[in-house]
């Protein structure tokens, strides 16, 4: 009966290996929830964006609570969904709400044919600060807000570009 | 000892409070990846659901497909979830009827990449793609299986039933 006596020994073994999985388990939710709902940290690149974020790629804390009470503004460099992918996700400057009139032009290295929309109720436009190299609402058009999926707070990495981005 | 009473009930309140808090998170993760319920009325999905009201059960597991019934945030009204049904899904192209019961004037549009096509069954009276256009991805919410309330019409959410 040896085999029963390593089960009794192994068995007080597992309840503290189970308490330890807990404890983790548990600050993993905290962890999931703070980074889902909160406040999280999204690395970002391309050139869209320039000269605002970097090429080469920043590490920005955006957080996720405003665009749940509406409070996008004007400006506001957002975290959306790609309308054109829906596993991507695009950072871009609001740059028109519901109601506005905006005019952009439709190809900024070619000419200055200027096209006039009006933001429909319910979406957003967007665009990026680098107008020659930005695939933004010029190109798939205004966005709905839903897929505003969070508001850039300020930039960590790399750390002589630490601050609040403008 | 008037301050271990204190103790005690701070001892209860927090051993309830992280109950609560286990079950909220237990709800939470169940309803944001799993299925949640939804409340669908209104006249645009008949007969599949009826005007006054359904209780039904969406996953979120599933990506959405020709023919099913989904849960989506609308593009007009950010606080509303409507239900209609996928009718196209990006490069298919649909053809749709502009005015119902006014004409027989026809449109055919293909979904760009990243959208889907939704409409109501009850094509007479439904706010739809062919008001509000192709819906992104990202608003879709969750793809409904089945109806829980009205009770005598517990079952499967399936194809539209031809009329």
């Amino acid at each position: 009966m040896r085999w029963l006596r390593y089960l009794n020994q192994w068995r007080g073994t597992a309840k503290e290996a189970l308490e330890q999985v807990s404890i983790v388990a548990k600050f993993l939710c905290l962890i999931h929830v703070t980074d889902r709902y909160i406040i999280s940290s999204t690395h970002v690149q391309g050139p869209s964006m320039l000269p605002t974020l970097n090429l080469t790629g920043d590490v920005i804390l955006a957080e996720h609570l405003s665009h749940r009470f509406g409070k996008i503004g004007l400006g506001d460099i957002v975290l959306v969904r790609s309308p054109t992918d829906p596993t991507r996700m695009v950072t871009k400057r609001v740059l028109g709400l519901e109601g506005h009139r905006l005019s952009f032009s439709a190809d900024p290295l070619v000419g200055d044919s200027s096209i006039s929309v009006v933001v429909p109720k319910g979406h957003v436009w967007i665009q990026g600060d680098n107008l020659y190299a930005s695939t933004d609402s010029r190109n798939f058009g205004p966005v709905p807000y839903n897929l505003i999926e969070g508001k850039a707070l300020l930039r960590v990495w790399p750390p002589r570009f630490f601050g609040s981005l403008r | 000892m008037a301050s271990s009473f204190w103790n005690i009930a701070y001892q209860q309140a927090m051993r309830s409070g992280v109950f609560v808090a286990k079950v909220y998170s237990f709800l939470h993760v169940t309803t944001n990846y799993l299925a949640f319920p939804a409340y669908a009325f209104g006249p645009s999905m008949i007969p599949t659901l009826h005007p006054s009201g359904n209780v039904v059960l969406a996953e979120r597991i599933s990506k959405p497909s020709r023919g099913d019934v989904v849960v989506f945030q609308s593009p007009e009204d950010p606080n509303k979830l409507p239900t209609k049904r996928v009718v196209g899904l990006e490069g298919d192209s649909v053809s749709f009827v502009v005015g119902p019961g006014k004409n027989d004037e026809s449109r055919t549009i293909v979904v760009p990449k990243g959208h889907v096509w939704v409409e109501g069954d009850y094509i007479q009276n439904s706010r739809d793609s062919r008001i509000f256009g192709p819906v992104p991805y990202g608003l879709i919410q969750g793809r409904v299986l089945w109806r829980v309330w009205p009770f005598q019409d517990f079952g499967p959410i399936g194809p539209p039933t031809t009329t």
